[in-house]
Parts: C-alpha cells; structure tokens; sequence
C-alpha cells in the first residue's frame, strides 16, 4: 500500500466516523442569468453578462439575523502589465461584478495569491485593481504572495495573515496556511527569486509539504471558537483546503489532523478555500469545505484523491482564457443555510452534464517531476 | 558400404560443423548486436532517454537556461506548459492521435504540444523533429508512464 493510500485510510477512519456529518445546509449552483440578458435585447447581451453579478458567492445566515451575502475572488496571479495582461484584464472584471453585485455584498474575502511571483509591483497592482470594490475587503495570504520576501510586502498592504470577526450571527475566521513551510532554502543557499520560483510551481518537489496551519495558529483558533456556541455557523476562509486531497500539489494542510480536533465540536462548519482553482466539495468529520475557481486559469484535477462528494466541473476550452475561471457569491439565508453560487464566465453548465464533460473520465497515471531535484540544474 | 557411409555422414557432419565455425568466425562478429544486452548497454540507453527527459522537464516548467540552450521560445506571457498541467496532467499523451477540436483536425501529440505554445503561452511554434519537440514529448510520455493507452479519445 502506497504511503498516500496509508494516510487516506487512516483520514477516513479518524474522520468519517458513523454520524459526524456537518448540517447538511448547503448548496452549490450556477445560476444562469441569460434569460435576464435576453430581456435587454442582442446589442446589449455582452455588457449585461459582463457586468451582471455572475458570482461565485456563498450565502450565509443565521436564524436570528438578517440574510445576507458575500463575495470571493482569489488566484489571480498577477504578473507586472508589461508581461501578460490577461490575467490584469480578468482581475479587473471579477472586482467590477463584485462591485456590480444588487443587493451588494456585504464584504469581499480575497481568498490568496493575488501575485505570481510575490514581487512588490504585482501585489500593488492587485492593491489598485481591488480598490474598484468599494465594499468591506479582507484578505489572506497565497504561497505566491509570500515567498519572494517571506511576507513582508504582503503584511505591509494588509496586516495580520489570520483573523477573526463576526457578522450577523456568523464567526469568519481568515487562517494563513502558507507562511509556516519548512526552510528549504537557507542550507541550499538559494536566492529570493530562486525560493519564490520553487514555491511557485505546482508541482514541484523542493519546496515538499509547504501547507500547514501551525501549533501557533491552532491555539489561536480554539482560543477564538471558545466562546462560540457550538451550534451557530463558522466560516473559515484559508488559501488551501484543510483536508487532504492531493499532498504532491498541496492541496491540502499537512495538520489537517489538529485542525479537525479543534473543529470537532462546532456542527455548521464551512471551510472555504482556494489554491486548486476548481470546483471542489468534501465533508470531513462536521466540516465542509468547498473549493473556489481561480480567475487566472484551471488547473485539472489530480490523478488521485478527488472526493467522492465532489460534483466535478466541466472539462474547459484551453483556448478560451475566460473558460473554467471566475469568482463566487455566498448567500446566508435566515434558516443557517449556506449557498454558493459559482460564476464562471462563459460556461451556462459549470458542472459535468456527461462523461466526455469530465476530465475524470479519462484516467491518468502520473509521475512527479526530477528536474529540480537535481539543485542546481 | 557400411564403412562408407559412415564415412560421407562423418565428413558431411564435419562440414557443417566447419561451416558453422566460418559463420560464427568471419559474420559473428558483424553481428555481435545479437548478444544479450548488458546492463552498461541498458544503462546508456536509459541514461540517453532520461537525459531527454530532464531536458523536457526544464523546457515544460519554463526553464529559461533550456530554453534558450536548445533555441526555442515556448513562451512569452510568463506562462509555462506545467501551470496548466502539473506533472503533465491532462496533457493525455495515450489519446494521441485524434481529431483536436481547438485545431479542428486530426492531430498528433507534437501538433498539440505547438498549439499549446502559440496560443497560451504566445510563444514560437518549434521544429516538430527538432531536439526541443523530442525533449518535451519524452518527458510528456515518461511523466504519463502506465496510463492505458486510448488513441482517439476526446
């Protein structure tokens, strides 16, 4: 049995015990607004669909208090203008139907990695482009942002990387799960650009299990749930997912195990994440956790370890740089109920409708990469 | 008549034998490809292969050394082959060749690999016998190794 298999079995027999199952109130959707841009007429169809809140939001509510809904936007991996403005020219659509968004949302969540590369003119272009949403804005951190200067840009623009605040019976929590990777540099003597450079590749094998959430952080949040009645909704906002869904990309944090011991006793627990710029879904023990699209680009699912629970998202046109990328709503309605809304520009259908719509459908075996294993090249 | 045939099955026997010996002699040398491999063949031939495949590992994950090395421009928007495809995923070498619909035409693994160059990347289209196409096809296959082949599949 492969050391992956090992770990799986034992996350699904600490974790899917008979019975823990987070409060099923929840939805994923993709409303479509076409019907809505038809009533406009042809000639104004493309402003419509531009500028018409197609969200990734998720709803969130609590009995007591009044509905209400939310925004997120995360991966954009800005590059400098004089590079690549694709991914400026999404960026900049995805803040404006944030903005656009009636009724408003009541804050946006940037959910990590606004830069590509860390580097200080792209986290202030991020800066720039996000002022175009006027709402309440909070942020954590991606791999992308941290590693050129370990965080000290990134701090600079937007202060703690983890914090907490509630609003309108909901407790959000932001976790930084991307600053804590073991040194892999120093011994190596590696450069900035050179410890960015590994940290920003997916798949590379230097830079090892990198996620994690901390001893520090873990305390923390138990000292912050503590007065939280076990029964109200937490939200909890972290750039990885915070289970374990493929360790080679790290999707996941490699202390998913803590994280669950502290979450355990809170039953409406919804994780929302980014890092995998795809559709994903997974309860583990009384936590849900849901996957947001990237507005830069898709990446596909990995060869393994995709959960059942998940609906996948439909195979995308490589050639269609709005394709398979977006941004998401949350709405929370008076009875807890949790429901996103994936925006995903160009596509009516973001989920498989068939087997030749999944890129699960064709089976792959894969192996890691041995270039950069060989330092230096 | 006994002791003559005995006599001709000796030297007809002998013969062979003798001819055998001037074909193991005089071709078995031209022919020494024909022994067994041995484990220095076997590790030259796969030190050649995974050299390439080093090479196409660079190449794919943006390596601007390689790149420029080997002469090629794979990219020109800061986007390299492994941002959308890490460890190769979703690059289905074991479906090649089929109709490619975002070239509308029957295609081979090395037309999509250029497709992908001058589209995404915004790069510059390579030789598809050049060193750099070779590099970056054997580390697409090697990286794919034990997936079931399925030619023509969307």
């Amino acid at each position: 049995m492969s050391e992956l298999d090992k770990v799986r079995r034992e996350m699904a027999a600490v974790l899917q015990q008979p019975g823990a199952r987070p409060d099923p109130a929840l939805r994923l959707t993709r409303r479509t607004f076409i019907h809505r841009s038809c009533l406009f007429g042809a000639a104004t169809v493309a402003e419509t669909f531009a500028w018409w809140p197609l969200l990734n939001t998720i709803d969130v509510a609590y009995a007591a208090e009044a509905p209400f809904k939310f925004a997120w936007i995360s991966d954009t991996h800005l590059y400098p203008k004089s590079l690549n403005t694709r991914f400026v020219d999404k960026t900049i659509r995805a803040v404006k139907e944030v903005q656009a968004m009636n009724p408003p949302a009541d804050f946006l969540i940037f959910g990590g990695d606004l830069a590509q590369l860390g580097k200080i003119e792209e986290l202030e272009l991020g800066v720039e482009i996000l002022k175009d949403a006027k709402i309440r804005k909070v942020y954590i951190p991606g791999e992308h942002d941290w590693y050129l200067d370990l965080g000290k840009k990134w701090g600079e623009l937007f202060g703690e990387a983890h914090w907490t605040f509630d609003h309108k019976g909901v407790r959000f929590i932001g976790l930084d799960t991307v600053s804590r990777a073991p040194d892999y540099w120093t011994m190596r003597k590696m450069t900035p650009e050179e410890r960015m450079g590994h940290m920003a590749t997916l798949d590379g094998t230097v830079a090892g299990p990198w996620a994690g959430v901390g001893r520090d952080q873990l305390d923390w949040l138990q000292k912050t749930l503590a007065n939280w009645d076990r029964n109200r909704p937490v939200v909890i906002f972290s750039h990885n997912p915070l289970y374990e869904y493929y360790p080679p990309w790290n999707f996941w944090v490699r202390d998913w195990r803590d994280v669950n011991e502290v979450l355990k006793p809170y039953t409406k627990v919804t994780n929302i994440h980014g890092h995998v710029h795809q559709v994903l879904y997974n309860e583990i023990g009384t936590m849900r956790s849901v996957g947001m699209l990237a507005t830069s680009w898709p990446w596909p699912y990995a060869p393994e370890g995709v959960p059942k629970l998940t609906k996948p998202m439909i195979r995308v046109d490589p050639g269609d740089p709005y394709d398979g990328v977006g941004w998401e709503t949350w709405n929370v309605s008076a009875k807890d109920e949790l429901e996103t809304e994936y925006i995903m520009w160009g596509r009516k259908q973001v989920f498989v409708q068939s087997d030749a719509d999944s890129s699960l459908s064709q089976p792959e075996i894969l192996r890691p990469r041995i270039a950069d294993s060989q330092w230096p090249y | 008549m006994t002791d003559r045939t005995t006599l001709l099955t000796f030297l007809s026997r002998a013969s062979l034998a003798g001819m055998l010996a001037a074909v193991a002699l005089f071709v078995g040398p031209a022919a020494a490809h024909k022994d067994p491999v041995t484990p220095q063949q076997l590790k030259a031939y796969q030190d050649a292969f995974m050299e390439q495949v080093r090479k196409g590992d660079l190449l794919f994950h943006g390596d601007d050394a390689t790149a420029k090395q080997m002469g090629v421009t794979l990219s020109t928007t800061g986007m390299a082959c492994a941002m959308c495809h890490p460890m190769t995923s979703d690059t289905h070498p074991q479906s090649f060749p089929k109709f490619q619909a975002q070239m509308t035409k029957f295609a081979t693994l090395r037309d999509m690999i250029n497709w992908c160059i001058e589209k995404p990347n915004q790069g510059e289209k390579i030789d598809p016998d050049s060193d750099a196409m070779k590099a970056l096809e054997a580390y697409i296959y090697w990286s794919n190794t034990g997936s079931v082949l399925v030619p023509g599949r969307y």
